[in-house]
């Protein structure tokens, strides 16, 4: 049965990661043919709102920041009513959208979204915090339904190596999908273009996901609808 | 010792999910504008008497209210008004009315009944004192434990609030709350016991927190939602 709301995707990783270039990219990519709005989760200014809003991809009403008071992983999991609310609102005030992407302010490798706020989530990670992080793992590492490892065009510069982030990923998640991605060279956003639109249409369909990031770790493959 | 005597713990308890983690209560633009470490304690105090204890009055009122008539009762239109005659500024409103929305949201998942889900149906405006009465009534609180809860969550999202904004030991924020708790305790008492209607009742201002307010909403860059 459908859902008589947007699919909410929650994008987090740790600060610097590239998230708010990403959402911008997305937006750029998908807005033309979705309806979506995105909620910010700014650590101190409206810098990501701002940026978001400066690019132009998206009128500057489908896009709200939250302050969240120095605490930006108690926003999308041990108290997501603020994120809640912003959510509703948007959906109310800019409706109906089909989609609403929710950035995470940044944190650290622990921070993941609560199922009550997120239907699905994007971890995202880049090539210069180190390519020992995906063997570090972590909740948003193992478990989000798309992990994103970003800036693959610095990792010559910061002595990255891609393809052990890439096996280390793998080994730490089973089969849940990586993108290792690129937004300064082709096919820039598009493979996590592609991913969203496979998750809308199976929200279409089903009315809701199952998340991999709900409950404990899994050994399996669960990003797909019920 | 009652369920309902419990059920204040829950409520008083930052983890509780009721959004206030991301509110300073006004000490954000206090300190923005001066306020230093010695300056919280009385500001702590200055909110309890000037603030915090007509608005435990108000949650009192909504409790009976919301006890007689579960939920639905005109009477707690009317403690609506009431909040907004003692709330001049458009600014503490809005903040009132969201504060209020994220405590009732979290209440219908931790006390389901009718009495909640009426007053979130039928209230345009939710300000969070009302809104604390009606949860009190659907947890079992006596209107002593309503008046505590108002009081101590008040001082503590204060305290806490100044952990972050000010370099504190941890420890001296909890003696201010424990300094404090004489005086909660015997204010929650003849608030409990106050049974002339609100509107009866003294109605301080505290109009340098409200212009101040007004400042903080309008700064670009801030931790806090207020």
């Amino acid at each position: 049965m459908p859902a008589d709301r947007a699919l909410r995707i929650g994008i987090g990783g740790p600060v610097g990661s590239g998230k708010s270039s990403l959402i911008a990219a997305l937006c750029r990519e998908l807005s033309q043919q979705i309806s979506l709005g995105v909620v910010t989760n700014d650590i101190y200014t409206t810098e990501d709102a701002d940026y978001l809003r400066a690019t132009g991809v998206l009128a500057a009403e489908r896009i709200v920041a939250v302050q969240t008071g120095c605490c930006p992983h108690t926003a999308i999991r041990d108290d997501i009513t603020i994120n809640l609310e912003a959510v509703e609102e948007l959906e109310r005030d800019q409706g109906p959208l089909e989609l609403v992407l929710v950035e995470s302010g940044g944190d650290n490798l622990t921070a993941v979204f609560s199922p009550a706020l997120a239907d699905v989530q994007i971890f995202v990670i880049d090539v210069a915090g180190g390519d020992d992080v995906p063997r570090k793992g972590g909740p948003g590492i193992a478990r989000a339904d798309l992990l994103v490892i970003n800036k693959t065009d610095l990792a010559p510069y910061v002595g990255a190596d891609v393809g052990s982030m890439l096996s280390d990923a793998a080994a730490r998640r089973a089969n849940l999908p990586v993108r290792a991605l690129s937004l300064v060279e082709p096919p820039h956003a598009q493979p996590v273009a592609a991913w969203i639109r496979g998750q809308l249409t199976a929200f279409a369909q089903h009315g809701r996901l199952h998340s991999s990031a709900t409950g404990a770790p899994h050994g399996h493959s669960h990003a797909h609808a019920h | 010792m009652s369920a309902g005597a419990v059920a204040s713990l829950l409520l008083a308890d930052s983890r509780f999910p009721a959004g206030s983690y991301a509110h300073s209560l006004g000490l954000e633009q206090a300190v923005a504008e001066g306020l230093d470490v010695d300056g919280v304690a009385p500001f702590i105090s200055a909110r309890l008497r000037l603030v915090a204890r007509p608005e435990a009055s108000l949650s009192v009122a909504a409790r009976r209210a919301a006890t007689a008539g579960a939920g639905g009762d005109p009477d707690l239109a009317a403690l609506d008004d009431e909040h907004a005659a003692r709330c001049p500024s458009p600014v503490l409103r809005d903040i009132a009315r969201r504060l209020g929305s994220q405590l009732l949201r979290s209440a219908a998942t931790a006390w389901p009944c009718a009495t909640i889900d009426r007053y979130r149906s039928d209230s345009a405006t939710t300000p969070r004192p009302v809104a604390l009465g009606v949860v009190g009534a659907a947890a079992g609180l006596s209107d002593l434990e309503v008046a505590m809860v108002a009081l101590y969550d008040d001082a503590a999202t204060v305290a806490g609030a100044a952990l972050k904004l000010l370099g504190l030991d941890p420890a001296q924020t909890a003696r201010w709350l424990a300094n404090l708790a004489p005086w909660i305790g015997a204010v929650a008492r003849e608030v409990a016991d106050d049974r002339r209607p609100v509107a009866q009742q003294p109605a301080p201002a505290a109009v340098g927190l409200e212009l101040a307010a007004y400042r903080h909403a309008h700064r670009t860059e801030r931790f806090f939602a207020s």
